[in-house]
């Protein structure tokens, strides 16, 4: 690692093509989903237009299939907005984890930034920079470049043509984000100091689970916080 | 549906007033001593309960898939191969078990 940190930082053109380009395999799994997400817009009477901006302004999928899941079932758009900005809660802390990347940037990159982290590009960029690359921003931008494109054109092909599509689970593409997760998860061990915030997360989340009526959600960030703390509480430094 | 384009807008504007939210406070924190340790420490462990949560809410299937899928990570460290081999390992035991 201590080689590839005396390296200088590569270009913010080469940052966005790398970005790009390592997103492909985890685009695979989202134009699935996007494709799935289609089905669900065209149950609710979604135009391709309307499908097509949606992906582009939230740009934060699955609070959009819960929202239009939310619609589809009877609810009002405020109903549906609440279900859907409830699982958006964990993009507070991912924006907030980006704190360095953004740090210094002109307004419209912060916003462009913030905008394009999700799960997938954000996770990806933390995974390649504990191997000992030095990507940042760009590379992240980059990634969420091809996310949104792939997004965008997977729902709006789902609503276009909602009965040719198939469901994600009977390919065992439901599993492809588990797995991407779990390969990211490998790249950010980095060693024993991780255990007791890792172990933690974990004890939180099925404690959470198995014995309160917790939403997901707030599972999630009570998991995420709580590793965090103890990682804070620990000076391992 | 009339409800659709309030909902696409207000979800929209909600959005992304949470992930400007986030920056804003991922700002205001200190830059050394148990914030900042926490705050490096987040995308682990979040990442890390999102794996747990989803895990939980399968069955043995999917906990053999995951187990897979981690031994590949381990041995090849590649998220292509990784995300192969655990979408393989999914499809082919809810095919034959």
């Amino acid at each position: 690692m201590a080689i590839q940190e005396i390296t200088a930082h590569p270009g913010a053109r080469s940052q966005l093509m790398a970005g790009l380009q390592d997103i492909l395999p985890l685009a695979v799994g989202v134009a699935v989903y996007g494709l799935a997400f289609g089905l669900l817009a065209a149950q609710a009477q979604m135009s391709g237009l309307q499908t097509g901006v949606m992906g582009t302004i939230v740009f934060a999928g699955s609070s959009q299939i819960i929202a239009v899941e939310r619609l589809v079932a009877g609810a009002s758009a405020g109903a549906a907005l609440l279900a859907g900005l409830a699982l958006n809660l964990r993009l507070l802390l991912i924006s907030a984890s980006l704190r360095d990347e953004l740090a210094g940037r002109p307004w419209w990159q912060i916003l462009l930034g913030v905008h394009l982290a999700t799960d997938e590009n954000w996770a990806l960029m933390h995974a390649k920079r504990a191997r000992g690359n030095s990507v940042g921003y760009w590379y992240l931008v980059g990634g969420g470049l091809g996310l949104v494109a792939v997004w965008v054109l997977a729902t709006v092909a789902g609503a276009s043509f909602a009965t040719a599509v198939p469901e994600p689970r009977a390919l065992g593409m439901d599993f492809a984000f588990t797995a991407a997760f779990i390969a990211i998860l490998r790249s950010l061990w980095s060693g024993s100091a991780m255990l007791l915030p890792w172990g933690g997360s974990v004890a939180i989340v099925l404690l959470a689970g198995l014995l309160t009526p917790l939403d997901p959600t707030w599972t999630l960030i009570l998991g995420g916080l709580g590793g965090a703390a103890i990682a804070g509480v620990l000076n391992n430094d | 549906m009339t409800e659709t384009w309030p909902l696409i807008l207000g979800l929209a504007a909600a959005t992304f007033t949470v992930r400007l939210s986030g920056y804003l406070l991922g700002r205001r924190l200190p830059d050394h001593g148990p914030w900042a340790r926490g705050l490096q420490a987040l995308p682990g462990c979040l990442i890390l309960s999102l794996v747990t949560y989803l895990l939980m809410q399968g069955g043995p299937q999917e906990w053999a898939a995951g187990a897979t899928a981690l031994v590949v990570a381990m041995l090849s460290r590649s998220l292509p191969l990784t995300m192969a081999a655990g979408i393989a390992a999914i499809f082919l035991l809810r095919a034959y078990y």
